[in-house]
Protein backbone atom coordinates (compact mmCIF):
# COMPACT_ATOMS: atom_id res chain seq x y z
CA UNK A 1 0.00 0.00 0.00
CA UNK A 2 2.92 2.40 0.96
CA UNK A 3 4.76 1.18 -1.53
CA UNK A 4 1.95 2.09 -4.69
CA UNK A 5 1.48 5.27 -2.48
CA UNK A 6 4.95 6.13 -2.96
CA UNK A 7 5.56 5.01 -6.64
CA UNK A 8 2.18 6.94 -7.36
CA UNK A 9 3.85 10.01 -5.76
CA UNK A 10 7.71 9.69 -7.15
CA UNK A 11 6.09 9.24 -10.58
CA UNK A 12 3.75 11.98 -10.45
CA UNK A 13 6.46 14.77 -9.16
CA UNK A 14 8.94 13.70 -11.66
CA UNK A 15 6.32 13.91 -14.43
CA UNK A 16 5.32 17.27 -13.55
CA UNK A 17 9.31 18.06 -13.20
CA UNK A 18 9.44 16.96 -16.74
CA UNK A 19 6.68 19.24 -18.16
CA UNK A 20 8.44 22.31 -15.63
CA UNK A 21 11.45 21.62 -17.77
CA UNK A 22 9.46 21.47 -21.28
CA UNK A 23 8.03 24.40 -20.61
CA UNK A 24 11.26 26.62 -19.24
CA UNK A 25 12.56 25.04 -22.28
CA UNK A 26 9.55 26.76 -24.73
CA UNK A 27 9.49 29.96 -22.87
CA UNK A 28 13.57 30.56 -23.60
CA UNK A 29 13.13 29.39 -27.59
CA UNK A 30 10.21 31.28 -27.46
CA UNK A 31 11.26 34.55 -26.23
CA UNK A 32 14.71 33.05 -28.70
CA UNK A 33 12.88 33.17 -31.79
CA UNK A 34 11.24 36.29 -31.19
CA UNK A 35 14.42 37.94 -31.88
CA UNK A 36 15.57 35.39 -34.64
CA UNK A 37 13.80 36.55 -37.78
CA UNK A 38 15.27 32.93 -39.36
CA UNK A 39 12.11 31.71 -37.38
CA UNK A 40 9.25 33.81 -38.46
CA UNK A 41 8.57 32.23 -41.53
CA UNK A 42 7.75 29.06 -39.43
CA UNK A 43 5.59 30.91 -37.34
CA UNK A 44 4.09 32.50 -39.62
CA UNK A 45 2.84 29.11 -41.41
CA UNK A 46 1.76 27.90 -37.77
CA UNK A 47 -0.15 31.23 -37.60
CA UNK A 48 -1.71 30.04 -41.03
CA UNK A 49 -2.55 26.89 -39.50
CA UNK A 50 -3.86 27.40 -36.22
CA UNK A 51 -4.95 30.99 -36.63
CA UNK A 52 -6.21 31.71 -39.46
CA UNK A 53 -7.88 28.80 -40.53
CA UNK A 54 -9.87 28.62 -36.82
CA UNK A 55 -11.64 31.65 -37.67
CA UNK A 56 -14.79 30.22 -39.16
CA UNK A 57 -15.15 27.58 -36.42
CA UNK A 58 -14.72 29.96 -33.62
CA UNK A 59 -16.89 32.96 -35.18
CA UNK A 60 -19.99 30.19 -35.13
CA UNK A 61 -19.54 29.36 -31.99
CA UNK A 62 -19.49 32.81 -30.56
CA UNK A 63 -22.90 33.53 -32.61
CA UNK A 64 -24.32 30.73 -30.99
CA UNK A 65 -23.08 31.99 -27.55
CA UNK A 66 -24.84 34.91 -28.07
CA UNK A 67 -28.46 33.68 -29.15
CA UNK A 68 -28.37 30.99 -26.81
CA UNK A 69 -27.86 33.44 -24.22
CA UNK A 70 -30.66 36.10 -26.01
CA UNK A 71 -33.06 33.08 -25.87
CA UNK A 72 -32.47 31.98 -22.78
CA UNK A 73 -32.33 35.22 -20.56
CA UNK A 74 -35.39 37.03 -22.50
CA UNK A 75 -38.47 34.89 -20.74
CA UNK A 76 -36.91 35.72 -17.46
CA UNK A 77 -36.32 39.83 -17.70
CA UNK A 78 -39.53 39.94 -19.38
CA UNK A 79 -41.03 38.69 -16.67
CA UNK A 80 -39.61 41.46 -14.54
CA UNK A 81 -40.21 44.00 -17.31
CA UNK A 82 -36.82 44.74 -17.68
CA UNK A 83 -36.08 43.37 -21.20
CA UNK A 84 -34.41 45.99 -22.49
CA UNK A 85 -31.57 45.50 -20.39
CA UNK A 86 -31.10 41.84 -22.46
CA UNK A 87 -28.03 43.54 -24.16
CA UNK A 88 -26.06 44.03 -21.00
CA UNK A 89 -26.89 41.09 -19.70
CA UNK A 90 -25.65 39.24 -22.68
CA UNK A 91 -23.00 41.45 -24.05
CA UNK A 92 -21.14 41.58 -20.64
CA UNK A 93 -21.00 37.60 -20.39
CA UNK A 94 -19.58 37.32 -23.77
CA UNK A 95 -16.94 39.81 -23.64
CA UNK A 96 -15.93 38.87 -20.21
CA UNK A 97 -16.49 35.05 -20.15
CA UNK A 98 -18.20 33.13 -22.50
CA UNK A 99 -16.77 34.26 -25.44
CA UNK A 100 -13.11 34.03 -24.21
CA UNK A 101 -13.68 30.35 -22.07
CA UNK A 102 -15.88 28.83 -25.32
CA UNK A 103 -13.45 29.84 -28.03
CA UNK A 104 -10.64 28.81 -26.15
CA UNK A 105 -12.68 24.93 -25.65
CA UNK A 106 -12.59 25.41 -29.14
CA UNK A 107 -8.94 25.87 -29.99
CA UNK A 108 -8.00 22.83 -27.44
CA UNK A 109 -9.90 20.66 -29.33
CA UNK A 110 -9.59 22.02 -32.69
CA UNK A 111 -5.80 23.13 -32.02
CA UNK A 112 -4.75 21.18 -29.10
CA UNK A 113 -5.56 17.79 -31.03
CA UNK A 114 -3.80 18.18 -34.29
CA UNK A 115 -0.56 19.67 -32.13
CA UNK A 116 -1.01 16.45 -30.17
CA UNK A 117 -1.25 14.52 -33.19
CA UNK A 118 0.74 15.68 -35.82
CA UNK A 119 3.91 16.02 -32.78
CA UNK A 120 3.47 12.71 -31.44
CA UNK A 121 2.94 10.87 -34.87
CA UNK A 122 6.42 12.91 -35.55
CA UNK A 123 7.80 11.59 -31.58
CA UNK A 124 6.83 7.73 -33.12
CA UNK A 125 8.30 7.87 -36.36
CA UNK A 126 11.44 9.07 -35.49
CA UNK A 127 11.16 12.42 -36.68
CA UNK A 128 12.04 14.46 -33.51
CA UNK A 129 15.12 12.63 -32.71
CA UNK A 130 15.96 13.28 -36.38
CA UNK A 131 15.69 16.99 -35.59
CA UNK A 132 18.05 16.55 -32.53
CA UNK A 133 20.45 14.21 -34.51
CA UNK A 134 20.98 16.99 -36.89
CA UNK A 135 22.47 19.48 -34.12
CA UNK A 136 18.76 21.40 -33.89
CA UNK A 137 17.23 21.93 -31.05
CA UNK A 138 13.10 20.52 -31.74
CA UNK A 139 11.51 22.99 -29.02
CA UNK A 140 12.97 25.85 -30.73
CA UNK A 141 12.10 24.16 -34.31
CA UNK A 142 8.79 22.40 -33.38
CA UNK A 143 7.16 23.77 -30.41
CA UNK A 144 8.41 27.25 -30.19
CA UNK A 145 6.82 28.52 -33.28
CA UNK A 146 3.45 26.68 -32.34
CA UNK A 147 3.11 28.13 -29.02
CA UNK A 148 3.78 31.26 -29.92
CA UNK A 149 1.19 31.42 -33.07
CA UNK A 150 -1.37 30.22 -30.77
CA UNK A 151 -0.18 32.31 -28.09
CA UNK A 152 -0.47 35.66 -30.26
CA UNK A 153 -3.41 34.76 -32.51
CA UNK A 154 -5.90 33.59 -29.45
CA UNK A 155 -6.81 37.12 -28.48
CA UNK A 156 -7.33 37.60 -31.82
CA UNK A 157 -9.89 34.49 -32.54
CA UNK A 158 -11.36 35.61 -28.70
CA UNK A 159 -12.01 39.06 -30.20
CA UNK A 160 -14.04 37.53 -33.23
CA UNK A 161 -16.23 35.49 -30.92
CA UNK A 162 -16.72 37.70 -29.17
CA UNK A 163 -17.88 40.14 -31.78
CA UNK A 164 -19.71 37.39 -33.31
CA UNK A 165 -21.69 36.64 -29.86
CA UNK A 166 -22.79 40.50 -29.59
CA UNK A 167 -24.02 40.27 -33.02
CA UNK A 168 -26.10 36.56 -32.65
CA UNK A 169 -26.99 38.41 -29.85
CA UNK A 170 -28.62 41.46 -31.58
CA UNK A 171 -30.04 39.57 -34.09
CA UNK A 172 -32.00 37.36 -31.62
CA UNK A 173 -33.04 40.38 -29.28
CA UNK A 174 -33.91 42.98 -31.54
CA UNK A 175 -34.84 41.22 -34.93
CA UNK A 176 -37.22 38.21 -33.44
CA UNK A 177 -38.07 39.42 -30.05
CA UNK A 178 -38.16 42.99 -30.75
CA UNK A 179 -36.79 44.97 -28.62
CA UNK A 180 -36.12 48.33 -29.25
CA UNK A 181 -32.80 48.84 -30.90
CA UNK A 182 -31.68 52.09 -29.58
CA UNK A 183 -32.69 50.80 -25.86
CA UNK A 184 -30.38 47.51 -26.31
CA UNK A 185 -27.60 49.46 -27.41
CA UNK A 186 -26.97 52.16 -24.70
CA UNK A 187 -28.00 49.79 -21.92
CA UNK A 188 -24.97 47.74 -23.54
CA UNK A 189 -22.97 50.31 -23.70
CA UNK A 190 -23.53 51.93 -20.17
CA UNK A 191 -22.54 48.29 -18.23
CA UNK A 192 -19.72 47.04 -20.63
CA UNK A 193 -16.61 48.79 -19.92
CA UNK A 194 -13.25 48.22 -21.79
CA UNK A 195 -12.17 46.91 -18.79
CA UNK A 196 -14.26 43.74 -19.40
CA UNK A 197 -13.92 43.66 -22.67
CA UNK A 198 -10.08 43.65 -22.02
CA UNK A 199 -10.24 41.00 -19.75
CA UNK A 200 -11.36 38.86 -21.72
CA UNK A 201 -9.01 39.26 -24.39
CA UNK A 202 -6.01 38.91 -22.02
CA UNK A 203 -7.17 36.07 -20.86
CA UNK A 204 -6.97 34.81 -24.40
CA UNK A 205 -3.19 35.10 -23.88
CA UNK A 206 -3.13 32.66 -21.44
CA UNK A 207 -5.63 29.99 -22.79
CA UNK A 208 -3.60 30.23 -25.92
CA UNK A 209 -0.15 29.24 -24.40
CA UNK A 210 -1.54 26.56 -22.41
CA UNK A 211 -3.01 24.78 -25.01
CA UNK A 212 -0.36 24.76 -26.89
CA UNK A 213 2.43 24.20 -24.20
CA UNK A 214 0.25 21.37 -23.15
CA UNK A 215 -0.46 19.87 -26.50
CA UNK A 216 3.07 19.85 -27.69
CA UNK A 217 4.46 17.82 -24.42
CA UNK A 218 1.58 15.38 -24.55
CA UNK A 219 2.65 14.92 -28.54
CA UNK A 220 6.80 15.18 -27.16
CA UNK A 221 6.22 12.34 -24.80
CA UNK A 222 3.60 10.51 -26.15
CA UNK A 223 4.14 6.58 -26.49
CA UNK A 224 4.38 4.36 -29.78
CA UNK A 225 1.81 2.91 -31.68
CA UNK A 226 -1.73 4.28 -32.70
CA UNK A 227 -3.11 3.47 -29.45
CA UNK A 228 0.12 5.72 -27.86
CA UNK A 229 -0.91 9.01 -30.54
CA UNK A 230 -4.39 8.73 -29.41
CA UNK A 231 -3.99 8.73 -25.63
CA UNK A 232 -2.00 11.91 -25.74
CA UNK A 233 -4.55 13.22 -27.79
CA UNK A 234 -7.33 12.77 -25.60
CA UNK A 235 -4.73 13.53 -22.45
CA UNK A 236 -3.97 16.56 -23.83
CA UNK A 237 -7.36 17.74 -24.61
CA UNK A 238 -8.52 16.60 -21.35
CA UNK A 239 -5.44 18.37 -20.14
CA UNK A 240 -6.22 21.54 -21.84
CA UNK A 241 -10.03 21.56 -20.75
CA UNK A 242 -9.39 22.03 -17.10
CA UNK A 243 -6.28 24.25 -17.46
CA UNK A 244 -8.03 26.79 -19.29
CA UNK A 245 -11.45 26.58 -16.71
CA UNK A 246 -8.76 26.91 -13.48
CA UNK A 247 -6.81 29.67 -15.42
CA UNK A 248 -10.11 31.11 -15.78
CA UNK A 249 -11.10 31.02 -12.17
CA UNK A 250 -7.52 31.89 -11.06
CA UNK A 251 -7.72 34.88 -13.74
CA UNK A 252 -10.90 36.21 -12.40
CA UNK A 253 -9.71 36.65 -9.12
CA UNK A 254 -6.77 38.28 -9.86
CA UNK A 255 -8.65 40.46 -12.55
CA UNK A 256 -11.21 41.28 -9.46
CA UNK A 257 -8.76 42.40 -7.02
CA UNK A 258 -6.90 44.50 -9.52
CA UNK A 259 -10.03 46.27 -10.61
CA UNK A 260 -11.57 46.75 -6.95
CA UNK A 261 -8.00 48.25 -5.97
CA UNK A 262 -7.91 51.00 -8.99
CA UNK A 263 -11.65 51.30 -8.69
CA UNK A 264 -11.98 53.90 -6.17
CA UNK A 265 -9.00 55.96 -8.13
CA UNK A 266 -11.02 55.15 -11.36
CA UNK A 267 -13.98 57.08 -9.91
CA UNK A 268 -11.83 59.59 -8.79
CA UNK A 269 -9.88 60.38 -12.02
CA UNK A 270 -12.90 59.84 -14.22
CA UNK B 1 41.60 -6.15 -31.15
CA UNK B 2 44.99 -3.83 -32.24
CA UNK B 3 45.58 -1.30 -29.80
CA UNK B 4 45.15 2.14 -31.73
CA UNK B 5 46.56 5.77 -31.27
CA UNK B 6 44.54 8.47 -29.60
CA UNK B 7 43.96 9.95 -33.52
CA UNK B 8 42.67 7.32 -34.74
CA UNK B 9 39.18 6.75 -32.18
CA UNK B 10 36.63 7.86 -33.43
CA UNK B 11 34.30 6.80 -30.36
CA UNK B 12 35.38 5.39 -27.01
CA UNK B 13 32.93 3.83 -24.83
CA UNK B 14 33.90 3.02 -21.18
CA UNK B 15 31.47 1.16 -19.37
CA UNK B 16 28.50 1.87 -20.60
CA UNK B 17 25.06 0.87 -18.62
CA UNK B 18 21.37 1.65 -19.96
CA UNK B 19 18.33 1.13 -17.80
CA UNK B 20 15.10 1.85 -18.88
CA UNK B 21 13.32 0.85 -15.28
CA UNK B 22 14.27 -2.22 -14.03
CA UNK B 23 15.09 -3.29 -17.30
CA UNK B 24 19.21 -3.30 -18.09
CA UNK B 25 19.40 -2.86 -21.92
CA UNK B 26 23.49 -2.09 -22.24
CA UNK B 27 25.63 -4.17 -19.35
CA UNK B 28 28.99 -2.49 -18.69
CA UNK B 29 29.54 -2.20 -22.63
CA UNK B 30 33.35 -1.10 -23.44
CA UNK B 31 34.46 -0.06 -26.86
CA UNK B 32 36.16 1.45 -29.34
CA UNK B 33 35.89 2.67 -33.03
CA UNK B 34 38.06 3.30 -35.03
CA UNK B 35 37.86 6.39 -37.73
CA UNK B 36 37.49 5.83 -41.12
CA UNK B 37 36.39 2.16 -40.57
CA UNK B 38 32.82 0.52 -40.77
CA UNK B 39 31.87 -1.39 -38.19
CA UNK B 40 29.29 -3.10 -37.60
CA UNK B 41 26.78 -4.13 -34.65
CA UNK B 42 24.58 -7.28 -35.14
CA UNK B 43 22.58 -9.16 -32.72
CA UNK B 44 18.93 -10.40 -32.25
CA UNK B 45 16.48 -8.18 -31.64
CA UNK B 46 15.48 -6.24 -28.55
CA UNK B 47 19.84 -6.99 -27.29
CA UNK B 48 20.43 -2.95 -27.72
CA UNK B 49 21.88 -2.32 -30.52
CA UNK B 50 19.66 0.48 -31.81
CA UNK B 51 20.48 1.99 -27.96
CA UNK B 52 23.78 1.56 -28.53
CA UNK B 53 24.31 3.98 -31.36
CA UNK B 54 21.99 6.43 -29.70
CA UNK B 55 24.36 6.96 -27.16
CA UNK B 56 26.79 7.35 -29.56
CA UNK B 57 25.14 10.65 -30.82
CA UNK B 58 23.93 10.59 -27.14
CA UNK B 59 19.94 10.83 -28.01
CA UNK B 60 20.14 8.79 -25.02
CA UNK B 61 22.01 9.47 -22.14
CA UNK B 62 23.63 6.84 -19.83
CA UNK B 63 22.60 5.51 -16.98
CA UNK B 64 26.30 5.29 -15.83
CA UNK B 65 29.53 5.23 -18.15
CA UNK B 66 30.81 7.61 -20.47
CA UNK B 67 30.94 8.15 -24.02
CA UNK B 68 34.01 10.01 -25.93
CA UNK B 69 33.79 11.47 -29.53
CA UNK B 70 37.33 12.52 -31.00
CA UNK B 71 38.79 12.13 -27.69
CA UNK B 72 35.87 14.63 -25.96
CA UNK B 73 33.49 13.35 -23.08
CA UNK B 74 29.87 13.68 -25.13
CA UNK B 75 27.37 12.23 -22.56
CA UNK B 76 27.67 15.32 -20.26
CA UNK B 77 27.37 17.89 -22.46
CA UNK B 78 24.31 20.13 -22.52
CA UNK B 79 21.74 20.12 -25.74
CA UNK B 80 23.20 23.13 -26.66
CA UNK B 81 26.59 21.82 -27.06
CA UNK B 82 25.71 18.86 -28.52
CA UNK B 83 24.13 20.47 -31.18
CA UNK B 84 27.36 21.92 -32.18
CA UNK B 85 29.20 18.40 -31.79
CA UNK B 86 26.31 16.46 -33.68
CA UNK B 87 26.97 18.78 -36.92
CA UNK B 88 29.59 16.36 -37.28
CA UNK B 89 27.35 13.20 -37.65
CA UNK B 90 24.97 11.89 -39.94
CA UNK B 91 22.27 9.36 -38.47
CA UNK B 92 20.08 7.24 -40.80
CA UNK B 93 16.96 6.08 -38.78
CA UNK B 94 15.15 3.06 -39.58
CA UNK B 95 12.50 4.32 -40.80
CA UNK B 96 14.47 7.09 -42.67
CA UNK B 97 12.06 9.37 -40.14
CA UNK B 98 12.11 12.01 -43.43
CA UNK B 99 9.95 14.80 -42.66
CA UNK B 100 6.80 14.52 -44.14
CA UNK B 101 5.28 17.48 -44.65
CA UNK B 102 8.69 18.92 -46.48
CA UNK B 103 9.51 18.07 -49.98
CA UNK B 104 12.57 15.64 -50.89
CA UNK B 105 15.02 18.99 -51.42
CA UNK B 106 13.45 20.39 -48.47
CA UNK B 107 14.35 17.71 -46.37
CA UNK B 108 18.23 17.31 -47.32
CA UNK B 109 18.37 21.54 -47.09
CA UNK B 110 17.09 21.03 -43.38
CA UNK B 111 20.34 20.62 -41.52
CA UNK B 112 22.23 23.23 -43.97
CA UNK B 113 19.14 26.03 -43.16
CA UNK B 114 19.51 25.09 -39.50
CA UNK B 115 23.70 25.79 -39.63
CA UNK B 116 23.92 28.06 -42.08
CA UNK B 117 22.96 31.73 -43.54
CA UNK B 118 21.48 30.70 -47.17
CA UNK B 119 22.62 33.61 -49.53
CA UNK B 120 22.93 31.99 -53.21
CA UNK B 121 19.74 29.73 -53.90
CA UNK B 122 21.05 28.84 -57.10
CA UNK B 123 23.87 27.29 -56.04
CA UNK B 124 22.19 25.74 -52.86
CA UNK B 125 19.57 24.10 -55.95
CA UNK B 126 23.12 22.60 -56.67
CA UNK B 127 24.37 21.10 -53.43
CA UNK B 128 21.15 18.83 -53.47
CA UNK B 129 21.25 17.76 -56.84
CA UNK B 130 25.15 16.80 -55.95
CA UNK B 131 23.43 15.00 -52.57
CA UNK B 132 20.74 13.54 -54.50
CA UNK B 133 22.64 12.05 -57.31
CA UNK B 134 24.87 10.51 -54.60
CA UNK B 135 22.26 8.33 -53.80
CA UNK B 136 21.06 7.68 -57.32
CA UNK B 137 17.69 9.97 -56.84
CA UNK B 138 18.31 13.37 -58.90
CA UNK B 139 15.28 14.56 -60.07
CA UNK B 140 13.00 13.52 -57.39
CA UNK B 141 13.57 17.07 -55.85
CA UNK B 142 9.70 17.93 -55.67
CA UNK B 143 8.59 14.75 -54.33
CA UNK B 144 7.08 14.10 -51.04
CA UNK B 145 7.80 11.29 -49.14
CA UNK B 146 4.70 10.04 -48.87
CA UNK B 147 5.13 9.65 -52.78
CA UNK B 148 8.13 7.75 -52.55
CA UNK B 149 9.06 3.87 -52.07
CA UNK B 150 10.38 2.91 -48.86
CA UNK B 151 13.91 1.89 -50.47
CA UNK B 152 13.83 5.23 -52.00
CA UNK B 153 12.52 7.02 -48.75
CA UNK B 154 15.99 5.31 -46.74
CA UNK B 155 18.34 6.72 -49.97
CA UNK B 156 17.06 10.19 -49.60
CA UNK B 157 17.27 10.21 -45.66
CA UNK B 158 20.91 9.32 -46.59
CA UNK B 159 21.37 12.53 -48.79
CA UNK B 160 19.88 14.31 -45.78
CA UNK B 161 22.52 12.51 -43.46
CA UNK B 162 25.39 13.53 -45.69
CA UNK B 163 24.17 16.85 -46.60
CA UNK B 164 26.33 18.33 -43.87
CA UNK B 165 29.76 16.46 -44.76
CA UNK B 166 29.57 14.37 -41.97
CA UNK B 167 32.61 12.90 -40.56
CA UNK B 168 30.99 9.87 -39.08
CA UNK B 169 27.29 8.15 -40.38
CA UNK B 170 25.37 5.78 -38.07
CA UNK B 171 23.00 3.71 -39.90
CA UNK B 172 20.09 2.13 -37.69
CA UNK B 173 19.02 -1.14 -39.42
CA UNK B 174 19.54 -0.06 -42.97
CA UNK B 175 18.37 -2.71 -44.64
CA UNK B 176 15.50 -4.07 -43.09
CA UNK B 177 11.68 -3.65 -44.66
CA UNK B 178 13.52 -3.78 -47.97
CA UNK B 179 13.76 -6.53 -50.95
CA UNK B 180 17.55 -8.09 -51.06
CA UNK B 181 18.18 -5.91 -54.40
CA UNK B 182 17.07 -2.72 -52.34
CA UNK B 183 19.13 -3.67 -50.06
CA UNK B 184 22.12 -4.46 -52.13
CA UNK B 185 21.59 -1.00 -53.53
CA UNK B 186 22.01 0.28 -49.82
CA UNK B 187 25.00 -1.40 -49.29
CA UNK B 188 26.51 -0.12 -52.35
CA UNK B 189 26.33 3.31 -51.18
CA UNK B 190 27.55 2.44 -47.75
CA UNK B 191 30.92 1.23 -49.18
CA UNK B 192 30.37 4.19 -52.04
CA UNK B 193 30.13 6.94 -49.06
CA UNK B 194 32.96 5.23 -46.78
CA UNK B 195 35.31 5.11 -50.14
CA UNK B 196 34.35 8.67 -51.45
CA UNK B 197 34.12 10.60 -48.00
CA UNK B 198 36.18 8.67 -46.13
CA UNK B 199 33.72 8.46 -42.98
CA UNK B 200 33.52 6.34 -40.19
CA UNK B 201 30.66 4.14 -40.51
CA UNK B 202 28.63 2.38 -37.79
CA UNK B 203 26.32 0.59 -38.67
CA UNK B 204 23.79 -1.65 -37.03
CA UNK B 205 21.77 -4.26 -38.55
CA UNK B 206 20.54 -8.38 -38.03
CA UNK B 207 20.66 -8.77 -41.85
CA UNK B 208 23.93 -11.05 -42.37
CA UNK B 209 24.73 -10.59 -46.12
CA UNK B 210 25.04 -6.81 -45.37
CA UNK B 211 27.03 -7.46 -42.59
CA UNK B 212 29.56 -9.61 -44.89
CA UNK B 213 29.83 -7.33 -47.35
CA UNK B 214 29.99 -3.90 -45.66
CA UNK B 215 31.85 -4.65 -42.49
CA UNK B 216 35.38 -4.16 -41.62
CA UNK B 217 35.03 -5.29 -38.14
CA UNK B 218 31.80 -6.97 -36.53
CA UNK B 219 30.66 -6.41 -32.81
CA UNK B 220 28.09 -8.92 -31.55
CA UNK B 221 25.74 -8.33 -28.60
CA UNK B 222 23.93 -10.39 -26.36
CA UNK B 223 21.52 -9.74 -23.05
CA UNK B 224 23.11 -6.26 -23.66
CA UNK B 225 26.59 -7.83 -23.53
CA UNK B 226 29.11 -7.76 -26.32
CA UNK B 227 29.71 -11.68 -26.82
CA UNK B 228 32.34 -11.65 -30.24
CA UNK B 229 34.51 -8.89 -31.64
CA UNK B 230 36.28 -9.20 -34.66
CA UNK B 231 37.23 -9.06 -38.25
CA UNK B 232 34.28 -11.50 -40.59
CA UNK B 233 36.79 -14.42 -40.44
CA UNK B 234 37.01 -14.01 -36.28
CA UNK B 235 32.94 -13.75 -35.96
CA UNK B 236 32.97 -16.76 -38.51
CA UNK B 237 35.06 -19.16 -36.77
CA UNK B 238 33.55 -18.16 -32.89
CA UNK B 239 32.98 -21.23 -31.37
CA UNK B 240 30.00 -19.06 -29.12
CA UNK B 241 26.88 -21.12 -29.70
CA UNK B 242 24.73 -17.92 -29.87
CA UNK B 243 26.64 -16.07 -32.16
CA UNK B 244 27.03 -19.45 -34.39
CA UNK B 245 23.20 -19.53 -34.53
CA UNK B 246 23.15 -15.99 -35.05
CA UNK B 247 24.76 -15.67 -38.24
CA UNK B 248 23.70 -18.63 -39.54
CA UNK B 249 19.83 -17.95 -39.05
CA UNK B 250 19.27 -21.07 -36.82
CA UNK B 251 17.19 -21.40 -33.49
CA UNK B 252 18.40 -22.56 -30.65
CA UNK B 253 17.04 -25.86 -29.13
CA UNK B 254 15.49 -24.08 -25.87
CA UNK B 255 12.93 -22.28 -28.72
CA UNK B 256 12.49 -25.30 -30.34
CA UNK B 257 11.40 -27.07 -27.32
CA UNK B 258 9.33 -24.50 -26.44
CA UNK B 259 7.21 -24.49 -30.16
CA UNK B 260 6.75 -27.93 -29.48
CA UNK B 261 5.17 -28.18 -26.29
CA UNK B 262 3.08 -25.63 -27.29
CA UNK B 263 1.86 -26.98 -30.79
CA UNK B 264 1.47 -30.48 -29.42
CA UNK B 265 -1.12 -28.28 -26.49
CA UNK B 266 -2.81 -26.70 -28.82
CA UNK B 267 -3.77 -29.56 -31.14
CA UNK B 268 -4.46 -31.49 -28.64
CA UNK B 269 -6.81 -28.90 -26.90
CA UNK B 270 -8.09 -26.29 -28.42
CA UNK B 271 -9.57 -26.54 -31.81
CA UNK B 272 -11.79 -23.74 -32.06
CA UNK B 273 -14.93 -25.98 -33.35
CA UNK B 274 -14.58 -27.80 -29.83
CA UNK B 275 -16.24 -24.20 -28.60
CA UNK B 276 -19.39 -24.39 -30.97
CA UNK B 277 -22.29 -25.19 -29.66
Amino acid sequence: MIEIVGTKTIAGVSSSGRFAQFVWQTMTASTWSCIRSRTYPLIWTQMLVIGVRSVPVIMITGAFVGMILAIQAYDQLRAMGMEERLGVLINISVVKELGPVLAALMLAGRVGGALTAELGTMNVTEQIDAVRSMGTNPIRYLVAPRVLACLLLTPFLIIYADLMGIVGGYIVSVLLKGINSQAYWSFSASGVELWDVAVGVINGLFFGAAIAVISCYKGFTCREGAHGVGQACTEAFVASFITILALDYALAVLFKAIYSTFWPVKSLVG
Amino acid sequence: MSQVGDKDRMFIVKNLTKRFGDNIVLDNISLTIEKGKTTVVIGPSGCGKTVLIKHLIVLLRPSSGEVYFKNQRIDELSENELNKIRTHYGFLFQGGALFDSLSVAENILFPIRQHYKIEDWKEIGELVKIKLAMVGLDGFQNYYPANLSGGQQKRVALARAISLDPEVILYDEPTTGLDPVRADVINELILKLQRELGVTTVVVTHDMTSVYKIADRIIMLHNGKIIADGDTEHIRNHPHPSVQQFINGQVSEDDLAVLRMSGHVSKAQFLPRDFEK
